[in-house]
């Protein structure tokens, strides 16, 4: 490289053998008080800068629960290099099976991808996760956490299938400088933090199964008065409607997971709102010997005249808007809870186009 | 004669056969002090699958047998109707989605049976020859027999 992201990468992988050897993985007892997903990746992109924050080389997410009677307590830890952040901190109470109320720090239901995968990414096939669903501090465009009150029920209709009802309220981010920050529950919060209500309704054909489609709504008020945000949109605020639609199905060896957002974008002192859209589309299929393939395709439109979508991108050198993106992969689980992932993909963005290659560990302890 | 006795033969084989048919049975079983009465074939998928299932306002509590390959294999198959990555993957997911507990695993029969039988909202499965004289026990009922 010299990389040395790559050499470490290679010692996560040769010590996860070990890990992995059956007389090692042998106990009496287990239990799962808590879970870590690990992940290690080796990144290069042509015409790019080097690695920013939004792709760090190692990362770790901590969840931990507990359960006692009708409440439910949960956290998830999210560490990289760069940062340390209490991601979600929940408390619930379960009325019935299936039905919590939430208080908390949570992700945003109107998200398809990150309510799924969350910061999860062992539980990824693929390793990058769609432009529009990038993280605030990865320069996202989407609101993502939130800091409220979450309501999630899941009922049986029909045979097998279920209903699935998730709507949040509480405090949208704040729109600071050149990115959105949300409440965090560990470092100092800036900015005003206006209201966001978000839901979604997904139709599930089976009660236990893991396929789903459905709705997505959100509505997101950004206080946009701090820093450069006010001079760059000539508005103190930025309310961001956002409708959309997802699929998430699998049928045996095939799995289709696409999303359609339409963001609404109104600003002060403008008598025209901005619009855009963005969309994905994923196709998954499992091979022989635990391989699968993947293929990604992303598109938008309108993204390039948005003068919203403008304020995120830094023109650094790194890529932080993608306007199009097609991404095609393979993800081997050579042992229990662990996976290499090869990716590539080629990007246009709002200034430059870049073919990137990833490489990347993950892995699920215990 | 020679007919009387290839019957009385016949029968003392198969006589000896029914325990060893017997012991092709995995039943679902709970302690002896559990009040929970029975649980149909959904109720049991959700409940090895992390979802919330609960009797007379007690949440169950799900325990799996991993004391040999084949109640593995058989529990994959016709309990939660998963490849083993597959379930594994289900759990994890139910883990970062809510952060639920993934159910206790045992590799010893011992301490599987002694684990149920202290917890009456422990649901689990076990060979039925392991637990038929355990008066710590019950039996719900048969999940698969051959």
């Amino acid at each position: 490289m010299p990389h040395p992201y790559l050499q470490t990468l290679l010692s996560c992988v040769a010590l996860s053998l070990l890990w992995a050897t059956p007389a090692l993985a042998q106990h009496e007892h287990s239990s799962g008080e808590f879970e870590v997903f690990v992940a290690a990746e080796e990144f290069h992109g042509s015409g790019e800068a080097p690695r920013d924050e939004a792709d760090p080389w190692v990362s770790a997410d901590v969840v931990v629960g507990a359960t006692e009677h009708q409440f439910r307590v949960f956290g998830e830890l999210f560490a990289t290099p760069d940062e340390i952040d209490l991601e979600r901190f929940q408390m619930g109470f379960e009325f019935v099976p299936e039905t919590v109320l939430w208080l908390g720090r949570f992700h945003e239901p109107a998200s398809a991808w990150n309510t799924e995968h969350h910061h999860g990414q062992y539980l990824q096939t693929d390793i990058t996760r769609p432009y529009i669903e990038r993280w605030e501090d990865e320069q996202g465009i989407i609101p993502q956490h939130i800091t409220g009150a979450l309501f999630e029920s899941r009922q049986s209709i029909g045979g097998e299938g279920a209903i699935q009802l998730s709507g949040g309220l509480g405090a949208a981010p704040a729109l600071t400088n050149t990115e959105m920050e949300s409440v965090s529950l560990i470092h100092s919060n800036t900015g005003r933090h206006g209201l966001s209500a978000t839901g979604r309704l997904a139709y599930l054909p089976q009660y236990v199964g893991a396929s789903s489609v459905g709705l997505l709504f959100g509505h997101d008020d950004l206080d946009a008065s701090y820093g450069l945000a006010l001079p760059a949109l000539h508005s103190n605020h930025a309310d961001l409607t956002i409708y959309g639609a997802y699929i998430d199905w699998s049928v045996e060896s095939w799995r289709v997971v696409g999303a359609d957002y339409y963001v609404d974008v109104a600003l002060d002192r403008t008598t025209r709102n901005e619009s855009f859209m963005s969309g994905y589309l994923q196709v998954e299929r499992q091979l022989p010997r635990r391989f699968t393939v993947f293929g990604r395709w992303e598109d938008s439109a309108r993204m390039q005249e948005s003068r919203y979508v403008a304020l995120f991108d830094h023109e650094d050198g790194n890529i932080e808007i993608a306007v199009r993106r097609q991404a095609l992969g393979m993800r081997w689980d050579y042992a229990r809870r662990q996976a290499l992932t090869l990716e590539l993909s080629h990007i246009v963005s709002l200034h430059q186009q870049s073919n990137e290659v990833r490489v990347q560990w993950s892995a699920a302890i215990p | 004669m020679s007919r009387i006795a290839a019957t009385a033969v016949l029968l003392t084989l198969l006589a000896a056969g029914t325990p060893a048919l017997a012991d092709e049975q995995l039943v679902l079983i709970v302690s002896a002090d559990s009040k929970i009465a029975q649980l149909d074939s959904l109720e049991v998928r959700k409940l090895f699958l992390g979802l919330t299932v609960t009797q007379d306002g007690n949440r169950l509590r799900p325990v799996l047998n991993e004391t040999d390959a084949r109640v593995k294999e058989i529990f994959l198959q016709n309990v939660v109707s998963m490849s083993d990555i597959t379930y594994d993957r289900s759990l994890l997911r139910l883990t970062l989605i809510q952060g639920q507990r993934q159910p206790t695993a045992y590799r010893d029969i011992a301490l599987l049976l002694k684990a149920v039988a202290a917890d009456p909202s422990a649901v689990s499965y076990a060979w039925s020859k392991d637990v038929a004289r355990d008066p710590r026990l019950r039996i719900l009922r048969v999940l698969w027999y051959d």
